[in-house]
C-alpha cells in the first residue's frame, strides 16, 4: 500500500516536473512571444492635476520643464514662471542653484539686466537717497554669509482639504542656499533713516500687464522698520558662491532668514523708507494669516467674515522623509538608511523623531551638520524593516523654541503654514 | 532501483525542490528585457549659451507652451482675457473647483486685479469653466 502510493505519487510529481522543465525551456530558449503581448502600454503618469482631495503626491504632479539656468523642474505656470523643486533633491542642507524653485507673480521679469544702469535705489524717508551700483554691493560693505531656507508661503498648498485656489505646490517650493551680500541694516545705516519712519518697502523689476495702480503691475513688499528679522536680513548679490540664477532674482535679491519667501523680494531696484504702514495689496489682504495659534480658521469663519488676519511671517518647523520616496520595494530585513530634512523660522531644529507604525513609538533620529539656524538640517536613522507588508514612515521635527510639528493639517484661505507630520508608505517584500 | 529506494528522501528533496522552480518559472512570468514605447517630451535639451565680456547680463527666453485648455465653447475668451497676464496653466493647474470659487475668481480679476473684461466674455468665461473645471465636470 505504502509502495503503491508513493509510486503513484511519484508519478504526479515526473508528470509536474517534466510539465514545468517544459515550460521552462520554452520559455528560455524561445523567447519570442508577440511584441503587443509583453507591452500592456507605456509607462504609467501622473495625472494632469489632482483633487477635489487633496493631492496624494510628495511633489506637485506638473510637468517636467526645462528653463534658462535650470535643470528640469516641475512646471506649475509658464508665464509668470512657477517651478518646483523635485523631491530628491533635498538629500543636501544646500539645494544647487540650478534646482531652487522659482515662483514670480507678474509676469513681465528679467531676462536681462545691463550692470551698467542697474542701480539699488535706497529712497523715501531717509536722509541721503542711494544709486548703489553692483560693485558699490560688492567694495563698499563687509559680506556676509548666511545659509537659510527659502520657502513659499504657499508650498505644500495643495494639500489643504478643502482645497484653496493657488499655486497648487507639492512640498518642494523651498531650498536652501549660502547667500553672501550685505547687512540690510548697513544699507539703511548709509541713506540714513529719518525719525518718523514705520516700515520699509523692497521692490524689484518684475512688472505686469495690468493698469498701473493695480496688483497686476507691480509687486511690493514691506517690513516693519523695529522688525529684529531685519538685523538678519541681507542683500544677496551671491548664492551658493554663483551670481544669482536670472529666475531666483539677478543680481541682488532680499533675503530674510526664518521668514516665508514672500518678503525675499528678487531682482531688488528700490528699498523705500516709509512713514506710514503699507496697505498695497501684496501686504494687505495677500499673504496674510489668521490670528490664530496655528493660523488655523474655517471656510465658515472666512465666510463670516469673523477672522482677524494678520501677515505671515516666520515659518513654522517642518521636516521629510526624501529616503526612501516609496518608489523602491525594500527587501525585508535589509538595514536601510532613512534621509530627510528639517528646519525651522523660528531657529534651530533640535530634534528630529522617526516613526514606523501610524501610532507608533519615535525614535530619536541622527542630525547632520548645523549650518545655522534658519539653515536645512539633514538627519538620517539605521531602520530594518522586518515583515513583507506595508509600513507606514513618520517624521516629525522640534525647533528650539520648543515647536513640536503637529499631526493635524491646518487649513486657512491662502492655503499658508502647512506643517503637518509627513509620512511615507514603503512597501517591503518577502525575501527568503 | 536499489539506489533509488536506499536515497528516496534525498531524491524526494531534490524533486520537490525542482518542482518549485519550474512552477515559479511558469507563474511568475519574471520581466526581463521589457521595455514599452513612450514619445519623448517635445524639449531637447538647451543649446549652451554664449556670453559676451559686456555689461549685459543675458539669459534666452522663457519657454511658453502650447496652452493646454479642453476645446469647447468660450475657450476662445478664456485665452484672450485670462491670457493677457497669465497663462492658461492657472486655470489647468487648479483642482477641480465648485462654481462659486470660480466666479469669485474671475471676479476678484476683475475688481481686484483690474482684469477689463466685458460681462457677455465674463459670462462666456465662467461658462466655459463650469463646463470643464468643477468637480462634477473636470476630465483633463
Amino acid at each position: 500500500m505504502e509502495k503503491d502510493l508513493s509510486h503513484s505519487s511519484r508519478r504526479t510529481l515526473l508528470k509536474i516536473l517534466g510539465a514545468g522543465a517544459g515550460a521552462f525551456a520554452a520559455k528560455r530558449l524561445f523567447p519570442l512571444r508577440a511584441y503587443a503581448q509583453q507591452t500592456p502600454g507605456p509607462p504609467k503618469r501622473l495625472p494632469s492635476f489632482t483633487g477635489p482631495g487633496a493631492n496624494p503626491y510628495w511633489n506637485s504632479v506638473g510637468q517636467i520643464a526645462s528653463f534658462p539656468q535650470k535643470a528640469p523642474l516641475i512646471l506649475l505656470t509658464d508665464r509668470p514662471v512657477q517651478l518646483e523643486t523635485p523631491r530628491h533633491y533635498f538629500l543636501n542642507a544646500i539645494t544647487p542653484n540650478d534646482a531652487f524653485f522659482v515662483r514670480w507673480h507678474l509676469e513681465t521679469i528679467p531676462n536681462e539686466v545691463d550692470l551698467s544702469t542697474w542701480r539699488l535705489r535706497v529712497e523715501g524717508n531717509v536722509n541721503k537717497p542711494l544709486g548703489l551700483s553692483f560693485p558699490d554691493l560688492l567694495r563698499k560693505f563687509k559680506p556676509v554669509t548666511a545659509a537659510a531656507v527659502d520657502q513659499c508661503s504657499g508650498n505644500s498648498r495643495s494639500r489643504f482639504e478643502p482645497r484653496v485656489v493657488g499655486g497648487q505646490w507639492g512640498n518642494g517650493a523651498m531650498g536652501c542656499a549660502q547667500w553672501t551680500g550685505v547687512h540690510f541694516r548697513e544699507i539703511l545705516d548709509m541713506a540714513g533713516v529719518k525719525s518718523g519712519s514705520v516700515q520699509v518697502q523692497l521692490q524689484g523689476l518684475e512688472r505686469g500687464k495690468g493698469p498701473k495702480g493695480m496688483p497686476s503691475y507691480e509687486f511690493k513688499k514691506s517690513l516693519d522698520l523695529k522688525d529684529s528679522v531685519l538685523d538678519e536680513a541681507i542683500i544677496a548679490y551671491s548664492m551658493n558662491g554663483e551670481p544669482l540664477p536670472m529666475l531666483n532674482g539677478f543680481p541682488a535679491r532680499l533675503v530674510v532668514p526664518g521668514y516665508f519667501a514672500t518678503y525675499w523680494v528678487k531682482s531688488l531696484e528700490a528699498i523705500r523708507v516709509l512713514d506710514k504702514p503699507d496697505d498695497n495689496f501684496w501686504m494687505n489682504p495677500a499673504y496674510r494669516v489668521p490670528d490664530t495659534p496655528r493660523g488655523e480658521t474655517t471656510p465658515a469663519d472666512v465666510a463670516a467674515k469673523k477672522v482677524k488676519m494678520i501677515p505671515i511671517t516666520r515659518m513654522p518647523v517642518r521636516s521629510f522623509i526624501v529616503s526612501p520616496d516609496g518608489d523602491t520595494k525594500i527587501p525585508a530585513g535589509l538595514p536601510l538608511t532613512i534621509r530627510g530634512i528639517a528646519f525651522s523660522g523660528y531657529g534651530r531644529v533640535t530634534k528630529v523623531e522617526f516613526s514606523d507604525a501610524a501610532r507608533g513609538a519615535w525614535r530619536v533620529a541622527q542630525l547632520g551638520e548645523d549650518l545655522g539656524p534658519y539653515a536645512f538640517r539633514t538627519w538620517q536613522i539605521q531602520w530594518t524593516p522586518e515583515k513583507p507588508r506595508k509600513y507606514q514612515l513618520a517624521v516629525r521635527a522640534t525647533d528650539e523654541k520648543g515647536n513640536v510639528q503637529p499631526d493635524e493639517g491646518v487649513w486657512n484661505p491662502g492655503g499658508y503654514l502647512w506643517n503637518k507630520i509627513e509620512r511615507q508608505e514603503v512597501t517591503v517584500g518577502v525575501a527568503q | 532501483m536499489k539506489w533509488l529506494s536506499a536515497n528516496r528522501r534525498k531524491v524526494w528533496t531534490l524533486a520537490i525542490a525542482l518542482a518549485f522552480v519550474a512552477v515559479g518559472a511558469i507563474y511568475a512570468d519574471l520581466q526581463i528585457g521589457y521595455y514599452a514605447p513612450t514619445n519623448l517630451g517635445a524639449s531637447s535639451q538647451p543649446a549652451p549659451v554664449v556670453n559676451q565680456s559686456n555689461d549685459a547680463y543675458k539669459i534666452a527666453a522663457f519657454p511658453l507652451y502650447k496652452t493646454t485648455l479642453v476645446p469647447g465653447p468660450g475657450r476662445q475668451d478664456v485665452e484672450s482675457y485670462c491670457n493677457t497676464c497669465h497663462t492658461p496653466s492657472y486655470v489647468t493647474m487648479q483642482p477641480p473647483l465648485p462654481a462659486a470659487t470660480w466666479k469669485a475668481e474671475v471676479d476678484k480679476m476683475g475688481k481686484t486685479y483690474g482684469a477689463q473684461i466685458p460681462t457677455e466674455s465674463q459670462a462666456s468665461i465662467l461658462n466655459y469653466l463650469d463646463s470643464h473645471y468643477t468637480p462634477e465636470t473636470r476630465k483633463h
